[in-house]
C-alpha cells in the first residue's frame, strides 16, 4: 500500500467510469495499432515487390492488342498477332550497353497459352537461374525448382522428378524418364550471351529438362501434384514443383524452361520479352532505360517501379485517413478523461481536504489523480495493443492482404504504445489535477 | 472544573502540565475574515491561546462565534490575515508549505464533526492513511501499528470493512485511531460528538479523555457543557473574540 493504492482503489470503486474510459481509449489503441499493422505488412509486401522488381526494366516488343498479361507484360492476342524477340540478339544488345556493370539479371520469358485440362493457362518459358535470381521472395513449398534436388525435408514424392538430369540414378524412375527428343543438348542462345555475362557472377543456365514450377493458385484450380504430366504442344512436362503463395501473377501460371518451351512450341531462340533486374536501389535508372532504349530501337521499354509505387501511394492515402480518425477518437477520449476527472475533483474535495490534513503535500494530490489517468491510458496502451494485434492478424486473414510478408509481434512497440497512451491520458488529467492540488483543506473540510 | 477561563495564562489550568512549562501551541492576536458576496465578515477579531504540552483545552462558543475558524487557524488548516502562531517556539505563520505539510503528518492530527473518511478504503487502510503520502510501501509495523489503534478504539474485528458498512459512532472512532496511528503532539477536533446521538457521542469523549491522559494535548470545539468539563480548561468565545 502506498499512494498509487489511493488512486486504483477509486479507479475501482468507480469501475463504470473507469470501465468506459478503458474501452474509449482501449478503441482508440486498438484502431490504430491495428491500421499500423495492417499497412505494415501490406507495404511491406509491396515494398518486397518494389525491391524484388528492384528496378526492374520491362524489354519487349510494340504490341498493339492489349488483352492478356503477365508480368505487367501485354500478350496482346496470342494466337495471331504476337511479336517475338530475338533472345540472343537482345541480350547481346542489353550487354553492350554503357551501365551493363548495374544490370543484375536478364531474364527472358517466352509466354505459351495452352490449355491443360479443359482450362486455359499460361505456360512461361523462363532461365531458372536468372528467374530464381530475380524472384528472391519465391519459396517452393512442395518438391524443388526444376533441375534442383529438393529440400531433404520434403522428400515425399519429389526426389524421382526433379531427375531430369542425368545424375539422380540412384532414384530409377518408374516408368521410363520422358526424356523428350526435342530437347536439345545444346544451349546455344543463352550460352553465348551467359558466357559473356559470367564475369559479372551470373550462374550459367545448364538446365533444359521438362520439369514445370507450378504456381499455388494454378496448381489448386488444375488439381496438379508432384510428379503430374502436362501436356504441351507434341511433348508434355512434368511437375517437380509447386509454388508457395506469393501474392504476385506467378501464382497462377506454370513456369518450365525457356529452351524447353521454345522448343515445344518451335519457336527457338525467341521470347516475348526480357525483365532486366538493376543491381542497386536509387541507381540511374532513367540512364539505363535511355541506353537501352538506344541500343534496342523498337522495342517497348518500360519500368515496373511505377505500377508498384502508384499502389503504394493508396496504401498510405487510407494509412493517412485511418489515423486521422483514430486520432480523433483518442482526442475524445481525452477529453473524456479530462471532463470526469474535473467533476471527480469537485466531488471529492472533502477527500482532497482530508488528505492534505494529513500531510499530504499538493504534488502527492496532483499524482493522485494524475495517476489515475496514467494507469487508464497504461492498461488501455497494453490492451488495446494486443488486441489491435489480433485484430489485425484477423483482417489480414480475411483479406489475404499479407502478400507474404508476416506479422511480428514486438514487446518494444507494446511497451512504447502503453507509455505514449499514459502520457496522453496523464495530460488530459493535467488541468483536473492541478485544481485537485490548489484546494484549500480548510475549504474542503470545515462545516460552518 | 474549571469554567472560569480567560485567554491569559490560566494558573489553574495545567493539570497534566507544569507552569513554568512553554506552551506547545502559541496564538497571539489571531485575525481572520470572510468575504462572502461582497460583504466580509470578521470571523477572528483577535484571538490568543495558549495550550501547554499534555493539556486539554474546549473551545465553546454559540454559533457563528469563530469557533471552527479558530480551530482551522490553530490546526494549520487555514492561514490567519494576522497575528502570530508558534508550534514548539517554530513561527507557523512563516513557515514554508512543506514545513507545514511536515507538521500535519507528524505532530498534528485533526478530527472533524463528520468522520471524513475515503469511501473506497477499508477501516484499516483508512487508518492507514497517514503513512500512504508517498510511493513507499506501508511497512509491517505501520500496519501492526494501526491494528492496535483501531483495537484501542474498540474496532479490532472491523479493519476489513468500508466506512459504508459502519455505523457513525464506528466510522468517527477510525477516524481518532486514524489521528492516533502516527503518534501526534496534538490533536484537534471540531465538534466530534456533533453527528452522534449522546450515548455514541459519550464513547468517544472517554477515548478523547484517554488519549489526553495519554499525554496528548487536545484542542476541541464543543457545544455539549458536559463534554467541555472534561477537559482541563474551557476558552469561551462570542463574536470573533475569546471572553
Ligand atoms: N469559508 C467561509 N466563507 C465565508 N464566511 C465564513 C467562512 N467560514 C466561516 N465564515 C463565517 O465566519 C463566522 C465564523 O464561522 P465559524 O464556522 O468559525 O463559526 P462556529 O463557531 O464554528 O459556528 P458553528 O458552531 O455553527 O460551527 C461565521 O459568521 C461564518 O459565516
Ligand atoms: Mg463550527
Amino acid at each position: 500500500m502506498n499512494i498509487l493504492t489511493i488512486a486504483l482503489r477509486n479507479s475501482r470503486k468507480k469501475w463504470v467510469r473507469t470501465l468506459l474510459l478503458l474501452l474509449v481509449f482501449t478503441l482508440g489503441v486498438v484502431s490504430i495499432v491495428s491500421l499500423n499493422f495492417v499497412s505494415r505488412v501490406v507495404g511491406e509486401g509491396l515494398e518486397k515487390k518494389l525491391v524484388s522488381f528492384g528496378a526492374n526494366i520491362l524489354v519487349s516488343p510494340i504490341s498493339e492488342k492489349l488483352t492478356v498479361s503477365y508480368g505487367g507484360f501485354a500478350l496482346g492476342d496470342m494466337l495471331f498477332d504476337v511479336n517475338y524477340l530475338d533472345e540472343r540478339d537482345t541480350i547481346a544488345r542489353i550487354d553492350a550497353i554503357a551501365l551493363r556493370k548495374n544490370i543484375s539479371v536478364i531474364a527472358p520469358k517466352l509466354v505459351v497459352m495452352d490449355r491443360v485440362q479443359g482450362m486455359a493457362v499460361a505456360i512461361v518459358g523462363v532461365r531458372f537461374a536468372q528467374e530464381k535470381q530475380l524472384k528472391s521472395y519465391w519459396d517452393v513449398a512442395q518438391g524443388a525448382l526444376p533441375g534442383e534436388e529438393p529440400a531433404p525435408a520434403k522428400k515425399a514424392g519429389g526426389g524421382m522428378h526433379a531427375a531430369s538430369t542425368p545424375a539422380s540414378a540412384h532414384t530409377p524412375p518408374p516408368t521410363p524418364a520422358p526424356t523428350p527428343a526435342p530437347i536439345p543438348a545444346e544451349t546455344s542462345p543463352t550460352g553465348l550471351a551467359q558466357a559473356a555475362m559470367a564475369p559479372l557472377g551470373l550462374p550459367k543456365d545448364t538446365y533444359s529438362g521438362n520439369g514445370v514450377l507450378v504456381g499455388s493458385a494454378a496448381a489448386a484450380k488444375l488439381n496438379l501434384k508432384l510428379g503430374d504430366k502436362v501436356p504441351l504442344g507434341k511433348t508434355h512436362m512434368l511437375v517437380t514443383g509447386i509454388l508457395a503463395p506469393t501474392g504476385s501473377e506467378d501464382d497462377n501460371v506454370l513456369l518450365a524452361d525457356l529452351t524447353f518451351v521454345q522448343n515445344a512450341v518451335g519457336r527457338t531462340g525467341k521470347a516475348n520479352f526480357l525483365e532486366v533486374a538493376a543491381l542497386c536501389s536509387g541507381c540511374p535508372i532513367e540512364d539505363i532505360v535511355n541506353q537501352l532504349g538506344a541500343a534496342l530501337p523498337n522495342v517497348e521499354i518500360k519500368t515496373l517501379r511505377n505500377i508498384v509505387e502508384q499502389r503504394m501511394y493508396s496504401v498510405h492515402f487510407v494509412k493517412r485517413l485511418i489515423l486521422s480518425v483514430s486520432l480523433v477518437i483518442l482526442l475524445t477520449g481525452c477529453s473524456m478523461v479530462g471532463i470526469s476527472m474535473l467533476s471527480a475533483v469537485n466531488e471529492r474535495k472533502k477527500e482532497i481536504g482530508i488528505l492534505r490534513s494529513l500531510g499530504f503535500s499538493r504534488r502527492a494530490v496532483f499524482s493522485i489523480f494524475f495517476a489515475e489517468a496514467a494507469s487508464i491510458g497504461l492498461l488501455a496502451g497494453v490492451v488495446g495493443y494486443l488486441a489491435g494485434f489480433a485484430v489485425s492478424f484477423r483482417i489480414l486473414q480475411v483479406l489475404e492482404l499479407s502478400e507474404g510478408a508476416t506479422l511480428s509481434f514486438e514487446p518494444l512497440h507494446l511497451l512504447a504504445t502503453a507509455v505514449i497512451l499514459a502520457l496522453l491520458t496523464s495530460l488530459a488529467s493535467l488541468v483536473p489535477a492541478w485544481k485537485a492540488a490548489a484546494i484549500e483543506p480548510s475549504e474542503a473540510l470545515v462545516t460552518l | 472544573m474549571n469554567t472560569a477561563a480567560t485567554a491569559a495564562p490560566d494558573l489553574g489550568a495545567a493539570m497534566n502540565a507544569s507552569i513554568d512549562q512553554a506552551p506547545i501551541l502559541h496564538a497571539v492576536d489571531v485575525t481572520k475574515s470572510f468575504t462572502q458576496d461582497g460583504t466580509p465578515t470578521q470571523a477572528l477579531k483577535g484571538v490568543s491561546l495558549s495550550v501547554a504540552p499534555g493539556e486539554f483545552v474546549s473551545i465553546v462558543g454559540r454559533s457563528g462565534s469563530g469557533k471552527s475558524t479558530f480551530l482551522s487557524v490553530l490546526s494549520t488548516l487555514l492561514r490567519p490575515d494576522s497575528g502570530q502562531l508558534t508550534y514548539n517556539g517554530f513561527d507557523l505563520t512563516t513557515a514554508s508549505e512543506a514545513d507545514i505539510d511536515g507538521l500535519r503528518h507528524r505532530d498534528f492530527a485533526v478530527i472533524f464533526q463528520f468522520h471524513y473518511l475515503l469511501p473506497y478504503l477499508t477501516a484499516l487502510e483508512n487508518t492507514l492513511l497517514p503513512f500512504m503520502r508517498g510511493l513507499k510501501p506501508v511497512s509491517r509495523a505501520q500496519k501492526e501499528r494501526a491494528r492496535e489503534c483501531l483495537e484501542r478504539v474498540g474496532l479490532a474485528d472491523k479493519g476489513h470493512r468500508l466506512p459504508g458498512q459502519l455505523s457513525g459512532g464506528e466510522q468517527q472512532r477510525v477516524a481518532i485511531a486514524r489521528a492516533l496511528v502516527k503518534d501526534a503532539q496534538i490533536l484537534f477536533a471540531d465538534e466530534p460528538t456533533g453527528s452522534l446521538d449522546s450515548a455514541t457521542g459519550s464513547t468517544v469523549m472517554e477515548l478523547l479523555s484517554q488519549i489526553h491522559k495519554d499525554g496528548l494535548s487536545v484542542v476541541m470545539v464543543t457545544h455539549n457543557e458536559q463534554y467541555a468539563s472534561l477537559s482541563d480548561r474551557v476558552v469561551r468565545m462570542a463574536d470573533g473574540l475569546v471572553v
